[in-house]
């Protein structure tokens, strides 16, 4: 029961703390550039976090973009009617996406192993072309632009300042619910991950666990589009694509499947490593390819695995 | 009436293009396990090599469509052998292997060929008046080859101790392995034969569709769609699906346009999965 009751570890604090840094990185520095980097980074660990939650009971999502879109489109879609209150939407870009999950999560979670990975790529691509056979509602193939900024507390967060510290809000927000849902929770999804047969057949309700999983990392993907929607005032079904769905899935992998700081240093990593390449950012997807397989090959535990390993291997040396 | 029937002979062209991508999806599936993310590249592989030996080498077009079996075959062949085959029995570690596979593939050949789509071009064009309708040559040489090679598969796979070798796997390894057959021979060529397939079907079908380094994502929706209407791991399933995925999305484009084809396939495919997981023919090939 002590354990139960625990909703935050070393690993989770730290999350928040690095996290939260990004709100004082206006005070240092005003490179758009940097901005940029930051707020790429805040999108992705948000969304490589819905995946790694499925993940923690070893179900590999490709349903981030499907939720991604609900939750950006719900935004774009208040704007115009001017809602534009900073709780409402974000309320809304979880609660939206956390609702459709309910009935769809009652269907596909009967689903395991590679049908549940078929079946959320599936899914992604019938939101998307129901963003394009829906123009009245979604704008079509020419989504809806000009989305108001947010307002909090009567500011509309407008300026490159203002965005990137909602952004880093947000992350933290995500990393809160995510870090509280899986320490909670931690000894079920890990019972569900190891062997979920014999978890049920200890008495464990895997379905409740597996929807509740479900329907969080729904809501925390509709943030990331949420974010993603405040940053760019536009909706467009290309930031939507299921394909983009294989990034986050290598932010999580590469930075390592095992612990909640490997979404944010699998994310930093990669978009960091994108940015370098400058002009020649079209590297980036060659690039997680040869990662990917490098953590496949020789390192399952990714980034955060293997120093893991490493400290370990130095303490033990040591002694 | 025309309208109907040149839809209905596009839809058999597609149908066989997909039955070839999709029997190649299916078999690596059925016999090591394995969803191929990779597949989409192998085509997209295929399609450059045939156009880098026509353009660049001057190589006459049925050889550089051999050269671009031989070349994904081989490249399949190697990274069964020396990646895939360490981790083959773990469904998740092989996902993400093809995934990393394919977008090495992608990104090479954008970094090779640039993002704009090759002037590749079929070497026979005009047209074949049958009755009202007028069909494409191109396609029913494609349709034809396509044919043709569904049919070798077939032999190869029921005719051949190979064929029952590999089926005798997908069946039960481990019996299969008490009998003295080898799975680390085995795998890799059935991988590669798989990938050959999919080469073979790039270096047919991108001179008359387009060649670019975005063409493999859509083929390997296709390949899903495909391979889950029809069971996986079933390849009559799988050849049966391609063809009724072909005529419902030429009919679809034909009379309603737009996407709609696609969804209300992708629609059907979702509720398949989750009622109906073994897909139409209702055979359990293999536990996914």
């Amino acid at each position: 029961m002590r354990n139960r009751i625990s909703l935050f570890g070393w690993p989770e604090l730290i999350a928040v703390l690095l996290l939260s840094c990004g709100f004082f990185v206006p005070m240092f520095t005003r490179s758009v550039l940097i901005y940029s980097v930051l707020n790429q980074v805040f999108i992705g660990v948000v969304a490589a976090q819905s995946v790694w939650i499925m993940l923690r009971m070893n179900l590999l999502s490709f349903a981030t973009p499907a939720f991604m879109a609900l939750g950006g489109y719900t935004v774009a879609i208040a704007g115009r009617y001017e809602i534009t209150n900073a709780f409402v939407v974000t309320a809304g870009a979880f609660l939206v996406p956390a609702l459709v999950a309910v009935p769809l999560g009652a269907l596909v979670l009967r689903l395991r192993g590679t049908y549940f990975v078929l079946v959320t790529f599936v899914l992604s691509e019938i939101v998307q072309l129901l963003i394009f056979e829906t123009p009245s509602l979604t704008g079509g193939s020419d989504g809806i632009s000009g989305v108001p900024p947010v307002t909090l507390l009567g500011t509309d967060m407008a300026t490159n300042r203002q965005v990137l510290q909602f952004c880093c809000g947000i992350a933290v927000l995500a990393t809160v619910v995510t870090g509280g849902l899986t320490r909670y929770f931690r000894q079920h999804f890990a019972a569900i991950e190891e062997n979920e047969i014999l978890a049920e057949s200890l008495g464990l309700v895997v379905w409740r666990y597996k929807a509740l999983g479900f329907v969080v990392a729904a809501g925390i993907a509709g943030l990331a589009g949420f974010a993603l929607v405040s940053m760019l005032l536009t909706a467009h079904p290309s930031s939507f694509a299921a394909a983009i769905a294989v990034d986050f899935i290598a932010y999580t992998i590469i930075g390592g499947p095992t612990s909640i700081l490997g979404p944010l240093f699998g994310t930093g990593a990669l978009v960091y490593a994108t940015n370098l390449f400058g002009t020649h950012g079209q590297y980036a997807q060659g690039l997680y390819g040869i990662l990917i397989l490098i953590v496949m090959l020789v390192a399952r535990g990714g980034i955060v695995g293997t120093v893991g390993l490493l400290f370990n291997r130095l303490r033990g040396a040591r002694r | 009436m025309a309208q109907f029937l040149q839809a209905a002979i596009i839809g058999l062209s597609l149908g066989a293009q997909y039955a070839l991508l999709a029997l190649g999806f299916t078999l690596i599936f059925g016999i090591l396990g394995v969803v191929n993310f990779a597949h989409g590249g192998f085509y997209m592989l295929g399609g450059y090599v045939a156009y880098s030996c026509v353009a660049l080498l001057g190589v006459p077009y049925p050889l550089a469509v051999l050269i671009a079996v031989a070349a994904t075959a081989a490249l399949g062949w190697v990274f069964e052998l020396f990646l895939l085959e360490r981790l083959v029995d773990d469904h998740l570690a092989t996902l993400m292997l093809t995934l990393g596979l394919y977008l090495i593939l992608s990104n090479g050949l954008l970094q090779t060929f640039g993002p704009l789509a090759m002037e590749f071009r079929f070497p026979v064009s005009g047209a074949i008046r049958l009755g009202p309708v007028y069909v494409p040559q191109e396609n029913l040489i494609v349709l034809a080859i396509c044919l043709a090679a569904i049919v070798a598969l077939w032999v190869v796979l029921y005719r051949t101790d190979l064929g029952r070798g590999l089926r005798a796997l997908a069946d039960d390894r481990a019996v299969a392995m008490a009998q003295g057959l080898r799975p680390k021979l085995l795998f890799p060529m059935a991988f590669a034969l798989a990938t050959g397939l999919a080469g073979l079907t790039g270096a047919l079908v991108t001179p008359i569709l387009a060649l670019s380094p975005g063409v493999g994502d859509p083929v390997l929706a296709t390949s899903f769609l495909t391979v889950i209407l029809g069971g996986l791991g079933s390849l009559q399933g799988a050849a049966l699906a391609a063809f009724a995925v072909g005529l419902v999305e030429a009919f679809c484009s034909v009379y309603f346009g737009g996407s709609i084809g696609a969804l209300i396939l992708f629609v059907l495919v979702l509720l398949l999965l989750v009622f109906r997981p073994t897909g139409l023919l209702g055979r359990t090939v293999r536990g996914a």
